[in-house]
């Protein structure tokens, strides 16, 4: 496959240099292709990174879906554990995410660095059917107003994750595992029923009596 | 001295049931969450006054207009200051009363961490991939995911391999550094509220916080478990399990899953006074064969580390080697010195040998020695007493309200409360804490025991 030996021929390059190739016709001159046949592949070598990112997700989500007990964790647990199976998969290609976290992470949190745009997409679709699912389980609050921001509101734990891996310097990245543990535990507190509905709901029946 | 009739089952109802039920996940009642809990409740319902008086006091002394300051420094401490009154009653028997600080500094980091919330299943898995590339469902045949035990710094879990019932303990991801980072934060406030230098604590502190990091090496607990296993394994009635390297890593920990009850579940099965006498007596030489022969002793004798039953009679199950201290040559002569009759008869010998410990200073006033002689001369003629005896009973209920008599008596002293900073060995510090806990045990048991055959 072209496109494969393109794509890794980007990674080496940059795991060796840090940095991407100068031009696309440096490395199809050093893979011995035209320059054509790349860009019948990828526009640029952004896109390439896009793709890692799009893989390591999906990769991710596939391999945490294989585990025998995963029929039976709920939505939290699932979400556990596809953070965790990223981690590792990070783990295993540290150098390049690090480095692709550490050039593209935006200094403002919040901000989504344009090479991870499909891995939010792909993200997002896990987190709304996950979501689903654990409302039907009544792990989720049904919140008809607010609830279609979830899928933002997690994209925004998985911005914090990131970042705080790519900052963190425990050995085997011990604390990035106790923080997705807390935050993913304090956000199901959150989408779950909670003081907030009871407060709601009171209110709403301060109001509806006047 | 009606109030204090229920004293002597204060620290061993640290491991009550009610408490446990209060936590979903563990449903065992001997875990470390439900002790700890039960334990601040205990000390401030025993000592919260008494400590109140003593944190305000040394808050106060030091300057007015930092008040808010230091009121804030003292709720956060306000749980430390429970524990000590809790601990101290009993434990002041066999310690000058300021040595309890660094237990109960050590038992405060040991609560933070038992507050930590259950492991998730996935973390479980991730730690498992993380030490053998594989999950536990593929290494075990069988691994429950429901944590059955809270343990100090992970929890349990049971699983089955080749048909053998196996206990796999889980620690928490970054403990360690997390006892570190504490350490370094909380120890000025504690030492500000306490009114003490850290000069004057320092080696108190430093031996408590090796013991704190040591209890997150699971490779040299499993190291020390096996080892003390190996060479206990004579005593009789004793069963240790048996652990599993290949099974093991820095932060996992598997070995045999030990059958029986803690004594609290144990007693209520009313075991019969053979099968108490027994127990107890395991117990017993267990613990001499380690002070004296092997030279480091198990130092957390707590109930929740011996599983009872009363098969042939009566059989002990230890658990958890995490807390092990390892007695240096001088401590040990030190130690056992104190407890001859020699020394008890000889005020002259106890005064050499309370000098060495570092009790008595040679700058202290005449009156201030002859008080420290006279409070250890009396500590140690109770506290040591089943050493000098062929065989001891400590169901005797005399012997209980002495122990508490001489405990109040010694609170009541102004002399000790005034004391400014800790004294004696550091070293005495576990070794304090293994027989408060031994005693607490066997008198729980109500065993009589023959304690003078080692």
């Amino acid at each position: 496959m072209e496109k494969d030996r393109i794509k890794q021929a980007y990674l080496d390059y940059v795991l060796r240099k840090s940095t991407p190739p100068a031009s696309v016709f440096k490395l199809t001159q050093k893979l011995g292709m035209p320059e054509s046949e790349f860009y019948r592949y990828y526009a640029t070598f952004d896109a390439i990174d896009r793709e890692i990112w799009a893989d390591f997700g999906r990769d991710a989500r596939e391999r945490a879906a294989q585990e025998p007990v995963w029929q039976t964790y709920g939505a939290r647990e699932k979400l556990l554990a596809f953070y965790f199976t990223l981690l590792e998969l990070l783990k295993q290609n540290r150098s390049y995410a690090l480095w692709s976290l550490r050039t593209y992470l935006p200094k403002m949190p919040g901000l989504t660095p344009r090479v991870l745009d499909d891995f939010r997409q792909d993200f997002e679709l896990f987190v709304d059917e996950l979501l689903r699912e654990g409302r039907h389980t009544e792990e989720v609050a049904s919140r008809p107003l607010v609830q279609g921001q979830y899928p933002r509101f997690f994209w925004a734990q998985v911005l914090f994750v990131l970042g705080f891996f790519a900052k963190d310097d425990t050995l085997n990245f011990e604390r990035t595992d106790a923080a997705v543990e807390k935050a993913v535990t304090l956000s199901f507190d959150l989408v779950g029923r909670n003081s907030l509905d009871s407060a709601l709901d009171f209110a709403r029946f301060l109001i509806r009596r006047r | 001295m009606p109030e204090h009739t229920d004293m002597p089952t204060e620290p061993l109802d640290s491991t009550a049931p009610p408490a446990a039920e209060a936590h979903p996940l563990t449903s065992l009642p001997t875990t470390k969450v439900a002790r700890a809990a039960r334990f601040a409740k205990t000390g401030l319902k025993v000592g919260a006054n008494y400590v109140k008086h003593y944190a305000r006091r040394s808050v106060g002394a030091e300057s007015s207009t930092e008040d808010l300051h230091h009121a804030n420094a003292a709720e956060l401490y306000g749980a430390l200051s429970e524990m000590k009154g809790s601990v101290l009653k009993v434990a002041q028997m066999l310690a000058m009363e300021k040595n309890l600080l660094p237990t109960a500094y050590a038992d405060q980091f040991a609560q933070a961490q038992y507050q930590t919330p259950p492991l998730s299943g996935p973390l479980v898995v991730k730690a498992f991939r993380d030490a053998f590339g594989r999950s536990p469902y593929e290494l075990f045949d069988e691994f429950d995911p429901k944590a059955r035990q809270a343990a100090s710094i992970g929890q349990v879990h049971l699983a089955r391999k080749d048909g053998r019932a196996l206990a796999v303990k889980v620690q928490y991801p970054g403990v360690a550094d997390s006892i570190k980072s504490d350490i370094r934060l909380v120890k000025p406030i504690a030492l500000r509220v306490m009114g003490l230098s850290e000069a004057q604590v320092r080696p108190y502190l430093e031996e408590v916080e090796t013991r704190l990091l040591e209890e997150t090496n699971y490779a040299l607990e499993l190291r020390r478990g096996t080892e003390i296993g190996a060479k206990s394994a004579h005593v009789p009635h004793l069963e240790f399990a048996r652990y599993y390297p290949e099974l093991s890593a820095s932060r996992i920990l598997t070995m045999d899953w030990l059958g029986g009850q803690h004594l609290k579940e144990f007693l209520l099965t009313d075991p019969s006074q053979a099968v108490r006498d027994q127990l107890g007596q395991a117990l017993w030489d267990f613990y001499a064969f380690q002070m004296h022969t092997l030279r480091q002793v198990h130092a957390d004798p707590h109930p929740g580390n011996f599983l009872l039953r009363a098969e042939h009679g009566g059989t002990v199950g230890v658990l958890d080697f995490g807390c092990v201290k390892e007695i240096p040559a001088d401590v040990y002569e030190l130690f056992t010195a104190l407890l001859t009759p020699e020394a008890l008869a000889d005020e002259n010998r106890l005064a050499a040998l309370l000098t060495e410990a570092g009790i008595l200073r040679p700058e202290d006033a005449p009156t201030q020695r002859a008080f420290y002689l006279s409070t250890m001369q009396a500590s140690l003629e109770l506290v040591g007493r089943p050493f000098r005896q062929p065989t001891f009973d400590f169901g005797d209920p005399a012997y209980m309200a002495a122990l508490y008599a001489l405990g109040d008596d010694l609170m009541q002293q102004p002399e000790l409360r005034q004391q400014r900073e800790p004294r004696g060995s550091a070293h005495f510090i576990y070794l304090n804490r293994t027989y408060v806990g031994l005693y607490a045990l066997l008198t729980e048991l109500r065993a009589t025991v023959q304690t003078g055959a080692v």
